[in-house]
């Protein structure tokens, strides 16, 4: 996992932000989780296309947080996400 | 494993359409939420079967949905060694219909544009005992119904479902939450209880519970209640409440609502009924113990 890998999520993960923070519904296992309103974001970010760096990249513009600590957590997370199969 | 093949020997012969051979001329229409439903094409074994179940729900008036009963080949149908089996239907859905199979079981829901449901079983063959069918029936009663409230802007929940004052408190969550022990203490303080297992919650909102097997006995699924709260159980040594957002509100909902909330075409608007039906209705996450502590803390009316 690095700025240039890109993830998207996975055909079985629909989600729809509510309040800011995201409804995710695995219908596979019909598991439903909420996630944060920064989670939320980059749901939206991942769309297959874009790498993770450009998620950096917008989430920078859009919250007042320290660069390298933003990649670092955005790296972790896409992590996680994917090692959930939420993203992959 | 794609669809049927946990319980079918031919599930490429699915039943394309609601026909066959019904098993007899016998008909009956049940008073259960979202309905009249009526149910063609029993037999005479098939609906006293029924009858012992839903017996004091029985109407005598025009259905709403219809399901016709059709006999089923035992053959077609897998044999399973159901020692230790988690049993649990199996779904294909389609924007106009929903396919189902399960232990001697296939069913159709279909919109056209009207729902209508198929039921096509072997219990009452020689090979299949007629005492299958009790459990067949509720089992796609079950299904008929979620997706019947799921239309009429409503919802089928799991959850205990308490009366206090006239309104009803819905404990919700997952296996093992808790429903039953809530449900229990509910009794012990005198208080009514609609369901431990599974309730309608129609538009109001308000909630009835159903009368589908929980450990309790059979919920009466004709009075109806304003629903004041939702409490999401987690059970704990100590009796908290914490409010609840709209998203854990309505995912708290979802991921309790059997069968609709796996449908690829109906979860969204799944999710949408849920977010209208909660507004302006307090949502909790509900620490308790057993203790008893949480009686204390409810939100009154």
């Amino acid at each position: 996992m690095n700025e240039d890998t890109v993830l998207k999520p996975a055909p079985d993960v629909r989600f729809r932000i509510v309040d800011g923070e995201a409804v995710v519904v695995r219908q596979r296992s019909s598991e439903v989780l909420v996630m944060s309103e920064v989670a939320a974001r980059i749901l939206t970010l991942a769309d297959g296309v874009r790498p993770i760096g450009a998620w950096v990249e917008t989430l920078a513009a859009e919250y007042e947080v320290d660069r390298a600590t933003l990649e670092q957590d955005v790296l972790r997370f896409a992590a996680e996400l994917a090692a959930e199969g939420i993203l992959e | 494993m794609s669809f049927g093949h946990g319980f079918l020997r031919n599930p490429d012969l699915f039943p394309a359409r609601p026909a066959g051979e019904p098993w007899g001329d016998r008909e009956l229409v049940l008073d259960l939420p979202g309905g009249p439903y009526g149910f063609s094409g029993l037999s005479a074994d098939q609906e006293e079967a029924a009858l012992a179940r839903f017996g004091d729900l029985r109407l005598d008036s025009e259905p709403a949905v219809a399901t016709t009963v059709f006999r089923a080949a035992a053959e077609d149908f897998l044999e399973i060694d159901t020692r230790g089996w988690e049993y649990a239907l199996d779904f294909d859905s389609g924007p106009s219909s929903v396919r189902l199979a399960g232990l001697d079981l296939t069913g159709r829901l279909d919109w056209r544009p009207a729902l209508r449901g198929a039921l096509w079983t072997p219990a009452g063959s020689a090979l299949v005992p007629e005492d299958r069918f009790p459990g067949i029936f509720e089992n796609f009663c079950r299904v008929l119904v979620a997706y019947r409230l799921h239309e009429l802007g409503g919802a089928v929940v799991h959850g205990a479902a308490v009366v206090d004052g006239g309104e009803a408190l819905l404990f919700a969550g997952p296996s093992g939450a808790g429903k039953s022990t809530v449900a229990r203490m509910a009794l012990e303080r005198g208080m009514t209880v609609l369901s431990d297992d599974l309730n309608a919650l129609l538009p109001g909102p308000v909630l009835c519970g159903l009368p589908f097997t929980g450990d309790l006995d059979k919920a009466d699924s004709r009075a109806r209640y304003p629903l004041r709260a939702l409490l999401r159980l987690e059970k704990d040594t100590d009796d908290r409440l914490r409010p609840l957002g709209r998203a854990e509100t309505a995912a708290c909902l979802l991921a309790c609502s059997p069968f609709v909330n796996a449908d690829p075409d109906r979860h969204a608007a799944l999710l949408s009924t849920y977010l209208g039906l909660m507004e302006g209705v307090p949502a909790y996450a509900l620490r308790f113990s057993l203790a008893g502590g949480m009686w204390g803390i409810l939100p009154e009316a």
